[in-house]
């Protein structure tokens, strides 16, 4: 099976496409699903197939995430020759409104306009169904329900690792063939070398996309340099941080991205296995990857003659079991070998010494789905986009309080301004913007006069905070800052593993301390031990988790001290000498 | 040879060695408490922390490969501050029971309070695991003293191999523990009580050390274990001249501090009264050379259901020359009577092996057998 025959199925999946008059796509990502898009699609099937239309006049298409989650469940429908419609909040009943006003209803022998309802009869039966189509016809508030794909939600994002997320059908590797899907990687067998590969990576300026910006064709090269008999990938979907769900879209919306991008990623190092750790809590992620994996199997993409090649390349998946420090690549090294989830010093580093003592790549998912992108438009075209030092694009969940909320993939470099009030839509109820919080409970807020900061890696921990996974969270003025930094803190409290001091005793403490404040126990003395104890939690801490864990409270006390100092009790010293 | 600069001294090790090797076997010593030298490498208590020239932050000296051109700083103003702060959070969660603790004099957190002068914590205290464990005859695992440095852990996986212990939950509430917190006798333990000889604190303790005498009041005594031909070096603590626990010191050759539960705790045979402290003779013969007023006979009963058996009833005590010459006297007139072969050795694997080597020596060329044989065999 080499990439021609590839080519021909994705290209009969684009024929195919191409005979539907309409396609109708609704999302069926998990965020969609929890508001009930199950019911919503199983509906669209049932009304399109009671339209008894020509086979070619409509498609239900299952897809993948389209961005503006707050506004789920959403339905897309594409006709030939027109523009896109997307439909918000769509409910099963409201599949009736949509499929009636776009998909024409074929006639049934025997069948009249004035048929009546017969009550009696089930749902599932096409002139019952045909009935509620009819009636659905007369109403007109579907409008109401229609999404301006204009809007700066949508026209200010850049799509690169979100392309096809949307777009596709996740299950069916034709639909990511008919995409342009494997073609990064037969070019890479074909034309490049593992050396090309890493420069290319590293010219692209692509940087880990995990939180910790480490150029990716840098470590791609220190692993592809090793001389070793075993070398590993590993694809880093452990997505731990509180409301990130960036990772989870990709691996469920656009599995075969992914695996393309380890793929590739495999041949640029020497590696012959690779590992995607997914966290346990993404079960619908973990099926998706796993169908993902079969498919490519059997049609030789992946195995032991990948592409028809000599190169040989086999993944699986291991599963996370609930602790976010598994995310921390020795954590998740030692977890994927069977051991307790526990970091351990470095060096050495996994590129060096990783899993089973082999050097091992990991990288985030989002920063592997970059790849083929890469590959496919060449490192200049992704070096275009962004700022000098922070190239191509980052995927945010943007969440809290704000009018859109959602999935964006954004250009490094466009304004907290831009994403807060142009893509975000601004803060509802009346209530002003206080802050925006990026990296979880290892990042920091970004105040109000920072707004026009540029998005990327070094602006960002200027401010105190860290680009992070993509967890952004705007907060408005009904938010109290030490009680926001107090929910992180209690986070790492809960997920330190225990193995070093500082992180398993020093949050602890750091805890108490902010629940002092807070019920207005504490006093000056106290603030200061506050700041002398997240410091040694950040000097002495073993791994990233402790390191990063009192970033939240150092970033709310520069930014929002008043609201610190408005809690604390003159120091007992000072009560007592003044009496 | 790989060449740094620790402290200002030019300092030469062999490759691969780490900072805090090197700096150890130069007289420079660094706090640590969960580095040990038989054990691999934990990094969790942080007190090795070293400054790097070019590093941007103070890093674990005990996992740090030594490179050529290194320049290490082991102390400073700074790192005293923060060494003592991380001391600080474990007193937070550690009872300072020292007045009265056994491990008191023995103790290393003990040892390093003393050093950076912390004599209370400067946090709220919480002990986070209160948890008791009295549940086997040898050794006490008393958690609240626990501070988490893994030395048991790792003993018993690469020392031991009976991997019957490791960290268990998260955070604050991490423990050691048996699979599932199960008693020890139902997990592979089996009793060496090397993690006790690890512990750096009073969290793993012998049952029959404590309240028994303060560390430095004891004797000590060293000998070599009687129980197998290893000959391992065994030190024993006594109180008021009984054996309290037994232990042995990282520079004993052959087995440095490991001992196996036969060494470590079966030592009550050395003071129970049962146990000979000269030659005994039989009642009947020692009648017989006139060294006795009173025989004995076979009794009715068999001897094997005669419940507490009293030994002076069948034996009196002898001393060596009168035992040594009844015992020459009557295996020559045996073999002169009945042949060689009617003469038979049945040694021990207690016995070392010199002394095995002369036994059957003697039978083979003293009295000219090769009826030999050793417990083990069979």
């Amino acid at each position: 099976m080499n990439f021609d025959t590839l080519e021909d199925i994705g290209h009969k999946e684009r024929s195919r496409q191409s005979k539907y008059q309409r396609r109708i796509f609704c999302c069926t990502s998990t965020a969609c699903l929890s508001a009930g898009a199950g019911q919503v699609h199983t509906s669209l099937d049932q009304a399109v197939a009671a339209c008894k239309c020509d086979k070619h006049e409509a498609e239900v298409v299952k897809t993948g995430c389209m961005g503006l989650c707050s506004e789920g469940p959403l339905v897309r429908v594409e006709e030939k020759e027109s523009d896109p419609i997307l439909y918000g909040n769509v409910s099963p009943d409201l599949t009736q409104n949509i499929v009636s006003r776009h998909v024409p209803m074929g006639g049934i022998e025997g069948e009249t306009d004035n048929e009546e309802q017969d009550h009696s009869v089930t749902p599932h039966d096409i002139p019952y169904n045909r009935a509620s189509l009819r009636q659905a016809q007369a109403k007109t508030e579907l409008d109401k329900f229609i999404i301006p794909l204009n809007l700066p939600f949508f026209t200010k994002q850049v799509k690169v690792v979100l392309s096809e997320t949307g777009r596709i059908n996740p299950d069916k590797l034709e639909d990511y063939l008919a995409h342009g899907g494997y073609r990064a990687l037969a070019h890479v067998l074909e034309e490049m070398t593992p050396e090309d590969v890493c420069n290319e990576i590293l010219e692209s300026g692509l940087r880990g996309r995990g939180g910790a910006g480490f150029p990716t064709g840098l470590k791609w090269n220190f692993v592809r340099q090793e001389s070793a008999d075993n070398k590993f990938v590993i694809v880093n979907g452990d997505e731990g941080d509180p409301g990130a769900y960036m990772d989870r879209t990709v691996m469920e919306d656009d599995p075969h991205r992914v695996l393309e991008g380890m793929i590739i990623c495999a041949y640029a190092v020497g590696a012959s296995y690779g590992y995607l750790y997914i966290r346990g809590e993404y079960p619908m992620a973990i099926d998706r990857i796993r169908k993902a994996i079969r498919a490519a199997t059997r049609r030789k993409i992946l195995g032991n003659s990948v592409l028809g090649t000599n190169f040989r390349f086999k993944a699986d998946v291991r599963i996370g079991a609930g602790a976010f420090v598994c995310g921390e690549e020795t954590a998740l090294i030692h977890s994927v070998e069977g051991k307790r989830g526990m970091p351990r010093i470095r060096p050495p580093y996994p590129s060096t010494s990783g899993l089973w003592k082999a050097p091992t790549v990991i990288n985030n998912v989002e920063t592997m789905a970059n790849v083929p992108s890469i590959i496919n438009r060449g490192a200049n075209w992704y070096a275009s986009i962004g700022t000098e030092k922070s190239k191509g694009t980052k995927v945010f969940a943007l969440a809290g309080h704000l009018r859109n909320t959602g999935l964006i993939e954004v250009p490094m470099g466009i304004t907290l301004r831009e994403i807060v009030y142009d893509i975000g839509g601004g803060i509802p109820d009346g209530r002003a913007f206080k802050a925006a919080q990026t990296g979880g409970p290892s990042g920091g807020c970004i105040p109000e006069e920072y707004l026009d900061t540029p998005v990327d890696y070094e602006s960002l921990t200027k401010l105190g905070s860290i680009m992070g996974s993509g967890g952004l969270v705007i907060i408005d003025d009904s938010t109290n800052m030490p009680d926001f930094a107090n929910f992180f803190m209690d986070f790492c409290v809960d997920e330190s593993c225990g193995k070093c001091i500082p992180c398993r005793v020093g949050t602890v403490q750091i805890r108490k301390l902010l629940e002092k404040l807070i019920a207005g126990q504490a006093d000056t003395e106290d603030l200061e031990k506050l700041d002398e104890l997240c410091q040694l939690v950040k000097t002495t801490s073993l791994c990233g988790l402790g390191q990063s864990a009192p970033n939240p409270v150092f970033s709310t006390l520069k930014y929002f001290r008043n609201e610190y100092d408005t809690l604390v009790q003159p120091s007992q010293a000072v009560e007592a000498g003044g009496s | 040879m790989v060449e740094l600069i620790i402290d200002g001294q030019k300092v030469l090790t062999h490759p691969g060695a780490t900072v805090l090797e090197a700096a150890l076997a130069n007289n420079i010593d660094i706090p640590r408490l969960c580095h040990h030298p038989e054990l691999s490498i934990s990094g969790g208590c942080r007190l090795c922390i070293v400054n790097v020239d070019g590093y941007p932050n103070p890093t674990p000296s005990c996992g740090l490969t030594c490179e050529d051109g290194m320049s290490i700083e082991t102390q400073n103003a700074e790192l005293f501050q923060t060494r003592r702060e991380i001391l600080d959070l474990f007193i937070s969660e550690h009872p300072l029971d020292c007045v009265t603790c056994d491990k008191s004099g023995d103790c290393l957190l003990q040892k390093y309070a003393y050093d950076f002068g912390i004599s209370k914590t400067s946090h709220e205290f919480e002990i986070s695991k209160p948890l008791y464990q009295d549940d086997n005859p040898f050794f006490i695992r008393d958690h609240q003293y626990c501070i988490l440095c893994g030395r048991c852990v790792r003993v018993c996986d690469e020392v031991v191999g009976a991997s019957a212990i490791d960290f268990a939950g998260r955070g604050f509430e991490c423990h050691i523990a048996t699979p599932f917190d199960g008693p020890m006798k139902d997990s592979t333990c089996v009793f060496c009580g090397n993690c006790v000889q690890v512990c750096p604190t009073a969290a793993l303790m012998p049952v029959s050390r404590i309240g028994n005498g303060r560390e430095w009041e004891l004797e000590r005594v060293k000998t070599i274990c009687g129980y197998c031909g290893v000959g391992c070096q065994i030190e024993y603590a006594l109180n008021n001249g009984e054996i309290i626990y037994a232990q042995s010191k990282p520079d004993a050759p052959v087995n440095g501090e490991f001992l196996c539960a036969k060494g470590r705790y079966g030592w009550d045979f050395a003071t129970n009264p049962d146990r000979l402290s000269s030659p005994m003779l039989r009642r009947d013969l020692a009648f017989e050379l006139g060294l006795t007023s009173e025989s004995w006979e076979l009794p009715d009963k068999s001897p094997l259901k005669i419940r507490n058996p009293k030994i002076e009833d069948s034996f009196i005590p002898v001393d060596w020359d009168t035992a040594l010459d009844f015992v020459a006297e009557s295996l020559a007139n045996t073999v002169k009577e009945h042949g060689p072969d009617s003469v038979m050795g049945l040694s021990s694997a207690r016995c070392t092996n010199e002394d095995n080597y002369i036994f059957q020596k003697f039978l083979r060329l003293g009295i000219g057998t090769n009826n030999l044989d050793h417990c083990a065999r069979l």
